[in-house]
């Protein structure tokens, strides 16, 4: 459904992402894993359109995603969160997935905007400022809400476990795990916790220093000494 | 021909000293409080104005008006930066309006001190010819030249070498980093807006010198020094004076070649193509999109 | 559409008791006149500021391109004077595609290179004398037509035109603002890239909201012109069609749509029979003290504040 073909991103001086290369089937979930400044947002910022990369190809469903611009990526199937919530300002909760639909899908279907926000749990803060009155979870599960009002084929998770504790976390865990189920998504996700990582993915891609360092089932990939490497080595984990 | 360009350039080139005087401080004040002060302009030109009395009424070379502006004119930009401080939301949105509205109590109010009326020096000194080679210029505009030069000088050591100007630096570059570091924010805000007031002081003097003035003066200046910060590029003082500069020398290439209606047009016609094909500026930190 | 009784009331007053109580006074008749031409321009200057989320200095432009754009037309080309109009507007909206590249600019860049834009046009009319009669300006521009017997050039038929003509723009407003476009342009401001994600073209919005905007100045110019029938540069592209309605519009309340209409029609009237006779030359300087305590006081206008006053008082008793 997704493929990188050595894909990279240069901000000046720096190769953020180096000749990545993998690739997403349509019911897969794949966990992108790396030290921090590895290059694994800017890899989502290429796909999703925020960032032009240097080199490189990113095919979605066989169409050319370089040629589209930001905006269409969403219609073709692209959805993604932010690993620091932004949700639209001024607007209330249902209003931030009322604009994603519209907008993502071209249509209006109030029935899809309840479902969303049952699963996601919002549904008690639907008429709130998004902005202003959510707390953290909400504000993370709103993320992950909006992408999902575009009808996503791809959805690509940043961090969106991180900064919640461990309650919160169970939950968002327990709602990750249906979505790949209920809403028929392959799943991209970003995240720095392996257990996580492991009880969610099918596979496993590791990012080091913006280079794809190893690709497979999570037991293997952690088992993978340059990857243990890269963790230890590189000082953070 | 070629002397009549070269006669441009030389002039071109000694306006621009003013200029740049006048764009710094709008610089200066974009640099650590990130707002444009729309009323910069106007306090030059009241600067221009207190020369203009001080000449009239007691009949000395408006040069030494400069004191006389310099307290005017600073105590105004501490108003203004008072008012400023006022604003809560929407700062920048907010403070563009305010300094807008100020522009205008200021330009309506030299309009009903001092009429409508064209106004510029007759010290015959200042008016006098200084013939360099086959170039000419008018005592004013080369003195004026060489002050710029100097209060540039001035402002470039003060920014590099002292603590305060160093301070207004760090806050600009980063203003939350600065705080850790312990200097105080609003006092460099201060500092900063009482160094622009001096530098519009010395440029409404030097307007006054060599050039006319009148009320709605002030709104072109403002939008002048705006153009060159334009031309310069975020974060950097050479590149004011460079704009400057190329400013002074546009408006004045214009006036040679074309003619004087044509002046404004020129600046705002290079201001749009460098905005379009140099967005960055001359020499403006190349910023990421997106 | 909510508080249907009152729009009713005041639809009633506008068009019904203003003309048949005030028609008569030509006095007071122009002086609702011009402040309704201050307060489409206002309107369409705070439609800009909060659906594209641009604040413009250089509003004169499109008044002063539509203004010319019609008076050419109806005066070289005998075009008729309702379709001059709408064709300034048009001319406005394409004075507006100049400008798409300062769009991507933020604040205060863009709200001086609109001014660096009026600036231009203003220089373009008084040079380019051959079309634009130069600084002399167009005289005996034409007069709008008498219809059914009814002489629209009149003072209470330019009153009804421009009254009109504002209320379709109330209506445009805030056709815009309860569309999926108006929300998707709120949450623009704030949060452009959250909003791409999810597949608005958001450079498409903005440019669309500054077309309105142009379209909408444009075509006061033109009804101004034709109103006063004549027009030269200093007039057409002056720094008050620039000033008044941003006063007009932040008194007003510029985060409302009826605000800036208000906030016109209040602020022109007083500074027509009150400031102008306080301080014959220079009494815009009030206009500037006004707009300097409304931005520090109460940023969103004197309606909101007296709103929550009035809200404050009941909530006590």
């Amino acid at each position: 459904m997704l493929r990188l073909d050595n894909l990279s991103v240069r901000f000046g001086g720096l190769m953020a992402v180096n000749t990545v290369s993998f690739s997403i089937g349509a019911a897969e979930v794949v966990g992108l894993v790396g030290p921090n400044g590895a290059g694994k947002t800017t890899l989502f910022n290429a796909i999703s359109g925020l960032v032009r990369p240097t080199s490189g190809q990113i095919l979605f469903d066989g169409a050319d995603v370089l040629r589209a611009p930001l905006h269409q990526r969403a219609r073709m199937g692209i959805g993604r969160t932010f690993q620091i919530p932004q949700p639209m300002h001024e607007l209330t909760v249902r209003e931030n997935l009322l604009v994603a639909q519209r907008f993502g899908t071209g249509a209006v279907d109030p029935r899809k905007i309840d479902e969303i926000l049952a699963f996601t749990n919002l549904t008690s803060r639907a008429e709130k400022n998004a902005a202003k009155e959510l707390a953290l979870t909400e504000l993370k599960a709103l993320e992950v809400a909006k992408a999902l009002a575009t009808e996503p084929k791809l959805l690509m998770l940043d961090e969106v476990l991180a900064g919640l504790e461990t309650h919160g976390k169970r939950r968002f865990m327990a709602m990750l795990r249906d979505l790949h189920t209920r809403y028929q998504v392959g799943i991209l996700i970003i995240e720095h916790d392996i257990e996580t990582i492991t009880q969610l993915c099918h596979r496993v891609v590791v990012l080091n220093f913006g280079e794809r360092i190893a690709d497979g089932a999570p037991d293997a990939v952690f088992r993978d000494p340059e990857v243990i490497k890269s963790y230890t080595g590189a000082g953070h984990a | 021909m070629l002397e009549l360009i070269a006669q441009a350039l030389y002039s071109g080139v000694l306006q621009g000293g003013s200029y740049a005087l006048i764009a710094l401080g709008l610089a200066l004040v974009f640099g650590t409080m990130s707002v444009i002060n729309l009323a910069h302009g106007e306090l030059v030109l009241l600067a221009a104005y207190i020369a203009y009395t001080v000449e009239s009424r007691l009949g000395v070379n408006p040069v030494f008006a400069i004191p006389l502006a310099l307290l005017v004119v600073c105590l105004s930009a501490m108003l203004v930066y008072a008012l400023i401080s006022l604003i809560r939301n929407d700062r920048e949105i907010n403070t563009l309006i305010l300094t807008y509205g100020i522009g205008i109590i200021l330009t309506n109010g030299v309009l009903l001190i001092w009429s409508a009326d064209i106004h510029t020096t007759s010290s015959v000194w200042l008016q006098d010819a200084v013939v360099v080679g086959p170039l000419y210029s008018m005592h004013s505009e080369l003195l004026f030249f060489v002050v710029s030069v100097v209060l540039m000088g001035g402002l470039w050591w003060w920014l590099s070498r002292s603590w305060y100007g160093r301070a207004v630096r760090a806050v600009s570059s980063n203003r939350d980093a600065a705080k850790l570091m312990g200097i105080n924010p609003r006092l460099t805000e201060i500092i900063s807006f009482a160094v622009a007031g001096l530098l519009a002081a010395f440029a409404g003097v030097a307007l006054y010198s060599y050039g006319v003035i009148q009320p709605s003066y002030g709104h072109v200046l403002t939008v002048k020094a705006f153009i060159i910060t334009v031309l310069a590029g975020i974060g950097s003082i050479p590149g004011v004076l460079v704009g400057a500069l190329l400013l002074g020398v546009t408006e004045s290439l214009t006036v040679t070649l074309a003619s004087s209606a044509l002046q404004e047009l020129a600046g705002m016609t290079l201001f749009l193509l460098v905005l379009f094909v140099m967005p960055n500026g001359l020499f403006g930190a190349a910023r990421r999109r997106g | 559409m909510k508080a249907n009784r009152t729009t009713l009331v005041g639809l009633l007053v506008a068009y019904g008791v203003i003309p048949l109580t005030l028609g008569h006074n030509n006095y007071v008749m122009s002086l609702i006149i011009a402040s309704l031409v201050i307060g489409g321009i206002a309107l369409a200057w705070a439609l800009l500021g909060n659906m594209g989320g641009m604040v413009s200095f250089g509003h004169s432009a499109f008044f002063g391109v539509g203004a010319y754009v019609s008076a050419i037309l109806t005066l070289k080309a005998g075009v008729p004077v309702a379709v001059a109009m709408l064709l300034g507007g048009v001319g406005a909206f394409g004075a507006s595609l100049v400008m798409l590249p300062v769009l991507r600019l933020r604040g205060p860049y863009f709200a001086l290179a609109i001014l660096a834009y009026a600036h231009i046009f203003k220089i373009v009319a008084t040079e380019w004398e051959s079309v634009t009669g130069g600084a002399g300006g167009l005289s005996s521009v034409p007069r709008f037509p008498v219809l059914f017997g009814f002489d629209l050039g009149s003072k209470v038929g330019s009153y009804l035109m421009i009254l009109s003509v504002v209320l379709i723009f109330v209506v445009a407003y805030k056709w815009i603002r309860s569309s999926y476009y108006g929300l998707a342009l709120r949450a623009m401001h704030d949060s452009e890239d959250a909003t791409r994600v999810v597949g608005v073209h958001s450079t498409l919005l903005k440019a669309l909201m500054l077309f309105v905007s142009a379209f909408m100045t444009g075509v006061v110019g033109a009804f101004n012109v034709h109103y006063i029938n004549f027009l030269e540069p200093d007039y057409a592209f002056n720094g008050l069609w620039v000033a008044l309605p941003i006063v007009a519009a932040i008194f007003g309340g510029y985060r409302t749509i009826l605000g800036p209409l208000i906030g016109a029609v209040t602020v022109y009237l007083v500074d027509q029979l009150i400031f102008k006779n306080l301080i014959p030359s220079g009494h815009q300087l009030i206009l500037g003290a006004l707009l300097v305590a409304m931005i520090i006081l109460s940023p969103g206008g004197l309606l909101p504040l007296l709103r929550k006053r009035s809200r404050n008082n009941h909530a006590a008793s």
